[in-house]
């Protein structure tokens, strides 16, 4: 665990140029996976670290938009694109959700610090509406695969389990994904249409309950349910490291606007950046209130 | 053709035009991975306070149309932590570094100016005078008389050259000009951010935490071109032409308008890189205008009333059929 304050992540090797669309297609409900090349990135950035996308050749809209990396595409075995998986809610991913094959993006990263490798036996990650993003290559590297970047080391888990929670079964994006990776899936939706008929965070206690250290917890949602996950951490005596989705306007430290309230181990708190401190913080560093 | 790009504000030398707004550069630090710092004109790290100051509550920033608001209330550690962690680094860049500061009171501006007129490695001073998301520094920037005072104020304690970085946000950004020429400032930069504001009609809520917040990006920069217009034809000290600045076209209008400078702010957020790529253009920007200098073409707009004319008078607008060729163009 890191001593506060949290350690800041300067992007110093990120790439940041243009890019095309190679693939865009739905895999649920307003749900897309996009495709684009981009080998320095691809070779770098580590799960839970994020990208900033952006739409070329357009003022409107303007800014970049944060999205975890899904998946690195190898291309002869070596790094050479990116998979993000993004939810059509605003209006720059709704025209991403137009783009086809050729269009031209903007992309920089990777940013953030990403999950600390755990080394626990059993990773348990819980993600929130459109929160599953970063788990699949997490869950990958948890179970023994290696992402671009090989010298995380860390030991293997011999359990990765997703608890996945989502409004309706219609938005549950990429299950067979996790499931072909050799992850667990297990699945709460909130109108009961499939898996368990309540909040994700409803899982986690039958799943860890009594194992402590030898589970760890990562969690990227809502923040009502990071939260609440971090209580039942808390609770059950188990690590958690919570990943935030606070609104970014550049993703690399320049603007001060994705500010969250972190302790300062000393009763206090200060506004931290989520973008170059996170957006993976030790859980109860963050004060939810 | 051999350009030079060296220029010169007041007491203030840089080796080139393009500089980093306050506020939208961080420290430099976090951009070194992305920009080659030391190529810049200089950097203006983010306002520094006396105090620490927490900064507001967020939501701190939310995009518009071409543009964006912040209310981020200039979160800092304050002086004493910016001259210990912060300005090591930025003194080592190889670049000119202007220092850019706010205060509530008067005296807090003095303090600030005096204390840093005595670090070396500083190559200018910048006085927020124009921050829309903190009570008390704004009125310096709204009121002529309060505006000379601190220029002067500044001046009195500190050699370092004194830029004094005014809002848009008043009847007459000439006026305030004027007043911070009187004070002494080596240069104005203009425009810091409109004052604005977004609504979430559906929760009958203002999308940024503190209300009200400071509007920049594209959308601003006719605002910032007629503001550097204006004043370049009523004061004699140098501008700084801020504002929607995210391309070499964008750097040559503001020249051309009648900045000696330029400083590149929410473009940074957008496109990292985006300094890197004006400097690479610009020389062949000016050229074009065949000028062989930065100088050679600041404030060289022709209008119908001649080199930096006024207003058309209102019985010629809408009459501008006439394709408009430089120094022939007339109205009719």
């Amino acid at each position: 665990m890191s001593d506060w304050p949290t350690a800041t992540i300067y992007p110093d090797h990120a790439w940041c140029g243009p890019t095309e669309v190679v693939e865009n297609v739905a895999i649920a409900r307003d749900t897309y996976r996009v495709r684009f090349g981009c080998p320095q990135l691809a070779a770098e950035i580590l799960p839970g670290q994020f990208l900033m996308l952006r739409l070329a050749g357009t003022d409107d809209p303007l800014l970049g938009r944060p999205l975890a990396m899904y998946d690195v595409v190898l291309d002869g075995g070596r790094p050479w694109g990116v998979d993000v998986v993004y939810l059509a809610v605003g209006k720059l991913t709704r025209r991403l959700a137009a783009c086809r094959a050729g269009d031209r993006l903007e992309v920089w990263g990777p940013l953030g610090n990403g999950f600390r490798p755990t080394g626990a036996e059993h990773l348990v990650m819980i993600g929130g509406g459109i929160g599953q993003t970063p788990f699949y290559a997490l869950g990958q590297e948890a179970l023994g695969r290696s992402y671009g970047r090989t010298d995380r080391g860390g030991r293997a888990a011999r359990r990765v389990t997703l608890c996945y929670g989502a409004r309706t079964a219609a938005l549950l994006a990429g299950i067979d994904d996790f499931r072909s990776a050799g992850i667990e899936v297990q699945v709460a939706t909130d109108d009961g249409s499939a898996g368990h008929h309540g909040l994700v965070s409803d899982l986690i206690e039958p799943l860890v309950g009594g194992s402590g250290p030898a589970a760890s917890l990562v969690c990227c949602g809502p923040e009502p349910m990071l939260k609440t996950v971090s209580r039942i951490a808390q609770r059950l005596g188990v690590p958690c490291q919570v990943s935030l989705e606070t609104p970014m306007a550049c993703g690399m430290g320049i603007c001060f606007s994705c500010v969250t309230k972190v302790r300062d181990g000393r009763g206090g708190w200060d506004y931290r950046r989520t973008c170059v401190e996170g957006p993976v913080f030790d859980a109860e560093k963050i004060d939810f209130d | 053709m051999d350009v030079d790009l060296r220029v010169q504000l007041g007491r203030l030398a840089l080796c080139n035009p393009v500089m980093v707004a306050s506020g939208t550069f961080g420290y430099a630090r976090e951009m070194a991975g992305l920009v080659d710092l030391g190529r810049l004109g200089a950097i203006v790290p983010k306002t520094i306070t006396r105090d620490p100051r927490m900064g507001n509550r967020p939501p701190r920033t939310v995009e518009t149309a071409a543009g964006m608001l912040n209310s981020i209330g200039l979160d800092n550690d304050g002086l004493e932590t910016f001259l210990q962690k912060q300005f090591p680094y930025l003194a080592g860049l190889g670049c000119a570094i202007v220092v850019s500061v706010a205060g509530r009171s008067h005296d807090d501006f003095v303090y600030l100016v005096e204390r840093l007129g005595g670090v070396p490695g500083i190559a200018a001073l910048e006085l927020n005078i124009s921050c829309p998301n903190v009570s008390g520094g704004v009125d310096f920037g709204t009121d002529p008389a309060m505006c000379e005072r601190v220029v002067r104020g500044a001046r009195g304690v500190c050699d370092l050259p004194i830029l004094a970085k005014l809002t848009p946000n008043v009847t007459s950004v000439t006026a305030i000009a004027q007043a911070a020429a009187g004070g002494g400032a080596d240069a104005v930069s203009l425009i810091n951010t409109c004052l604005g504001m977004a609504v979430d009609w559906r929760r009958r809520r203002p999308r940024l935490g503190n209300v009200l917040g400071g509007l920049s990006g594209p959308a601003i920069k006719p605002i910032a071109l007629r503001a550097v217009y204006q004043v370049a034809r009523a004061v004699d000290i140098p501008i700084i032409g801020v504002g929607g600045i995210a391309s070499v076209d964008d750097c040559m209008e503001f020249l051309v308008a009648g900045a000696s400078a330029v400083q590149v702010g929410t473009a940074n957020f957008y496109r990292p890189a985006v300094t890197m790529e004006i400097l690479d253009a610009l020389p062949g920007a000016i050229a074009e205008l065949g000028a062989s200098s930065v100088a050679g073409v600041v404030g060289t707009l022709e209008t119908a009333n001649g080199t930096g004319g006024g207003c058309p008078p209102p019985a010629a607008q809408g009459k501008m059929d006439q394709p408009i060729t430089r120094k022939s163009f007339r109205y009719t």
